[in-house]
């Protein structure tokens, strides 16, 4: 059922897509506006759903373990986040892209900006819903953490500024190439680029360091050298050499859309790459 | 002469080397690729792995090269060094700036040196003072105020405090460096396997070595729980009980995200397993027959009627959720052994090659759990680092410098004439959008 809304999600943001990019070649104001109203309607349905799938899956924990202190049932809730497979990763991610967008790009999301950040969601909620299982499983003892809300949620926030990152990086070389009037304009596309760097960097900052304390936890290793942790750490070094390259050797433009796009490269594989293709601590994901 | 020269040259060169950005650029490189390579090649395997999955030449040449245990080799150790000395040189070299400017308010003769952004001249007889101040206020937030003769000087200045974030980073860099040292050196790390209802006085720390516990510890009782059969672990706990000199001190259950710490050690819950104290009993069906026998774990069993053998590999206490279960190997006379788990209060699961029918009677077995044990005195450096992250990231990307100054003065005419300097040596978009607008507000009023 949770599942099926989410695949109505999926359309909205398509429609939303198509809307942003019919009022940039048509510049119409009326298409814009309209394209900005059904996104909010699509973040709304995508947040109900994601609040739906959390309350079913504390409902199934309950029924596991049935408990009566209110203290209790509040870590229930805690550790239930749906946030704890693929398929609950991806629907996340893509809640994330509109709703850091909203954040980030704030009056100049719209046009072919707006509609990167709609269609990436629809790709991934599109991937979520053929591609993946989706059902809820009972959680291993491992991800029993309250940890587990506050880490998935930093890493994944900060995986989707540096897509937002990336999808502006990928404006920008467009632009660069063959400008063109409907495209934004390559400064404002550049200064997009780094704010989004930059929350994304405090985000993974923050990703990493909540799953340090985690591990530190759970296993007595704040670091343990898994090749998800070693990815994340070499996708943040990446990013620290470009805010280093940008605050300290000036660089702007193409350099700096390349770094994010190299950046971005690196989020993929820590992503999906090393889920798919590595094994470690990280595993569960697949 | 020349003495102090060639004294001071080499300091100076290694000085700069070791402040620049380019060696940072250099070693994070290096070790992102270091780290790659530590994923893609599986760690602290034994040697013969290697040799099968990589082959003579390529298996040989990472487990010499030290890329099998890449974390504590040379290749990764030396630029973490090198990182550790660049970063502290950094922070050597431009914290007590960074400190200095942080604590200097914005003078009126630095501010006079700010670049130009804009002039407005009223026309004769309007007093913009109100109209600034109220302007400056709203647009910009409170200024201080300075009266010089002849002139009124408006200043306001943002993220004074924005060169000491980069540091706050880098030093909570080091601090974490630090803190990853001092577990190193001054910490225990080891590993405890118990069996239940043993008592331990001590743990391994290495392939062959151990440490004794000033404590000793007893495992009560092991259990592994599931959801429901058949579907996924719910639960793994010890209970353990800490005794010294034989006396009971303290009980305790530890679970998987739930350490135990006693007498300054920290046990948390790694692995488990089971192994069997005694042979198992199976009932076996063949036709007529129906015979129970005794079979030792690893040793093949001859089995009556004369149709091959059998071998208990090894034992589950909860195979899945459906109870103790044991591994049977089962080797007909001529062929391959065929492996098969048989459960003991489910007979009915589970598929076995034949002809034999087998039933678990008794499968005795006792539970062993296994424990890391640690003391890492760095931890709190580490977490000291983390936290420091915090108003470093702040400081450093959410208070952008900003300098503005208005400086109001009469021209010889008896005119008021503004000009506004300002600079933001980041954030150039923001800076100039509020410029502009600034810049029209104030021109509200006067004639174009
Ligand atoms: C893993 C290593 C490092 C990380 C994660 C890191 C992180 C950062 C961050 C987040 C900033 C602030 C961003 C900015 O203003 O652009 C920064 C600034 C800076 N970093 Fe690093 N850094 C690292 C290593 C180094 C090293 C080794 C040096 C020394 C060469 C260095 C020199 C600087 C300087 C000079 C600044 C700018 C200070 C300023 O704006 O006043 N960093 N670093």
């Amino acid at each position: 059922m949770i599942s099926q809304i989410l695949g109505y999600v999926m359309l909205i943001y398509l429609l939303v897509g198509i809307l942003f990019l019919m009022a940039e070649l048509w510049s119409s104001a009326r298409l814009k506006g309209l394209g900005r109203i059904v996104l909010w309607l699509g973040l709304g349905i995508h947040t109900g759903a994601l609040i739906g799938r959390w309350a079913e899956s504390y409902r199934l924990a309950l029924g596991h373990s049935p408990i009566a202190s209110f203290a209790d049932k509040l870590q229930l809730i805690i550790i239930q986040v749906p946030l704890s497979n693929f398929y609950e990763s991806l629907i996340f991610f893509a809640w994330c892209l509109p709703a850091l967008s909203l954040l980030a790009f704030r009056r100049d999301l719209k046009g072919y900006l707006g509609a990167m950040v709609a269609l990436l969601s629809t790709l991934l909620l599109a991937y979520a819903s053929f591609g993946v299982d989706s059902q809820i499983r009972p959680l291993m003892p491992a991800l029993k953490s309250n940890w587990l809300l506050i880490h998935v949620v930093t890493a994944f926030l900060g995986y989707a500024a540096f897509t937002l990152a990336f999808g502006t990086a990928i404006l920008y070389l467009f632009q660069e190439r063959r400008p063109r009037p409907s495209l934004p304009p390559l400064p404002l596309l550049d200064s997009l680029i780094h704010r989004t760097t930059v929350l994304g960097f405090l985000l993974l900052t923050l990703g990493i360091t909540t799953g340090a304390v985690w591990a530190e936890t759970a296993w007595g290793r704040y670091w343990s050298w898994d090749p998800k942790e070693t990815w994340s750490l070499i996708t943040w070094f990446i990013y620290a050499a470009l805010l280093h390259a940008r605050h300290l050797k000036g660089w702007h433009g193409r350099r700096i859309a390349w770094l994010a796009v190299l950046g971005f490269m690196s989020v993929l594989f820590t992503y999906f790459g090393v889920s798919f293709l590595l094994t470690g601590l990280h595993s569960y994901l697949t | 002469m020349s003495a102090t020269r060639i004294h001071s040259k080499p300091k100076s060169w290694l000085w700069g080397t070791l402040t620049s950005i380019r060696l940072t650029v250099f070693l994070l490189l290096i070790l992102a690729a270091v780290a790659v390579i530590g994923t893609v090649v599986p760690q602290n395997q034994p040697p013969n792995q290697y040799v099968s999955r990589f082959g003579e030449v390529w298996g040989e040449l990472l487990w010499r090269g030290g890329f099998t245990r890449v974390y504590v080799s040379p290749w990764f150790l030396g630029p973490i060094i090198l990182l550790t000395a660049n970063i502290l040189a950094c922070v050597v070299h431009g914290l007590p700036q960074a400190v200095k400017r942080a604590l200097q308010p914005l003078t009126v003769e630095a501010a006079l040196t700010l670049p130009e952004r804009g002039q407005i001249t009223w026309p004769a007889g309007v007093d913009p003072h109100s109209l600034v101040s109220a302007t400056l206020s709203r647009e910009l937030g409170r200024c201080r105020q300075e009266t010089l003769p002849n002139q009124e000087i408006y200043l306001l200045e943002r993220g004074r405090c924005r060169p000491v974030g980069p540091y706050l980073i880098h030093v909570a860099l080091l601090l974490i460096l630090a803190g990853g040292l001092i577990g190193k050196f001054g910490g225990v790390d080891g590993r405890l396997v118990i069996d239940q209802g043993e008592v331990a006085g001590a743990f391994q720390v290495g392939p062959r070595a151990e440490k004794p516990l000033n404590f000793q510890v007893r495992l009560d009782k092991f259990q592994v729980f599931y959801y429901e059969p058949g579907s996924s672990p719910k639960e793994f706990r010890s209970d353990l009980t800490f005794m010294q000199d034989n006396r009971e001190v303290s009980r305790a259950t530890c679970r998987v995200n739930e350490p135990v710490t006693f007498g300054g050690l920290t046990f948390y819950q790694s692995s488990y397993g089971a192994q069997p104290t005694g042979p198992v009993r199976l009932k076996l069906q063949l036709g007529d027959l129906n015979q129970s026998i005794e079979a030792p774990f690893r040793q093949p069993v001859d089995l009556p009627g004369g149709r091959g053998q059998v071998i208990p590999m090894k034992v589950d206490g909860n195979f899945q959720g459906y109870g103790p279960a044991v591994l049977l190997a089962f080797s007909p006379g001529s062929g391959h052994p065929q492996v098969f788990w048989a459960l003991k209060d489910h007979p009915e699961l589970g598929a076995q090659p034949g002809p034999y029918r087998f039933t678990v009677e008794a499968v005795p077995f006792g539970y062993y759990s296994v424990f890391q044990v640690k003391h890492d005195p760095g931890v709190w450096w580490v977490y000291a680092g983390f936290l420091l992250f915090l108003p470093g990231l702040y400081l450093a990307f959410f208070r952008p410098v900003e300098r503005w100054a208005l400086v109001l003065a009469k021209t010889p005419k008896g005119k008021w004439q503004a000009r506004l300097l300002g600079a933001s040596p980041r954030l150039r978009e923001d800076f100039a959008a509020r410029q502009e607008r600034l810049l029209m507000e104030l021109k509200r009023g006067t004639p174009s």
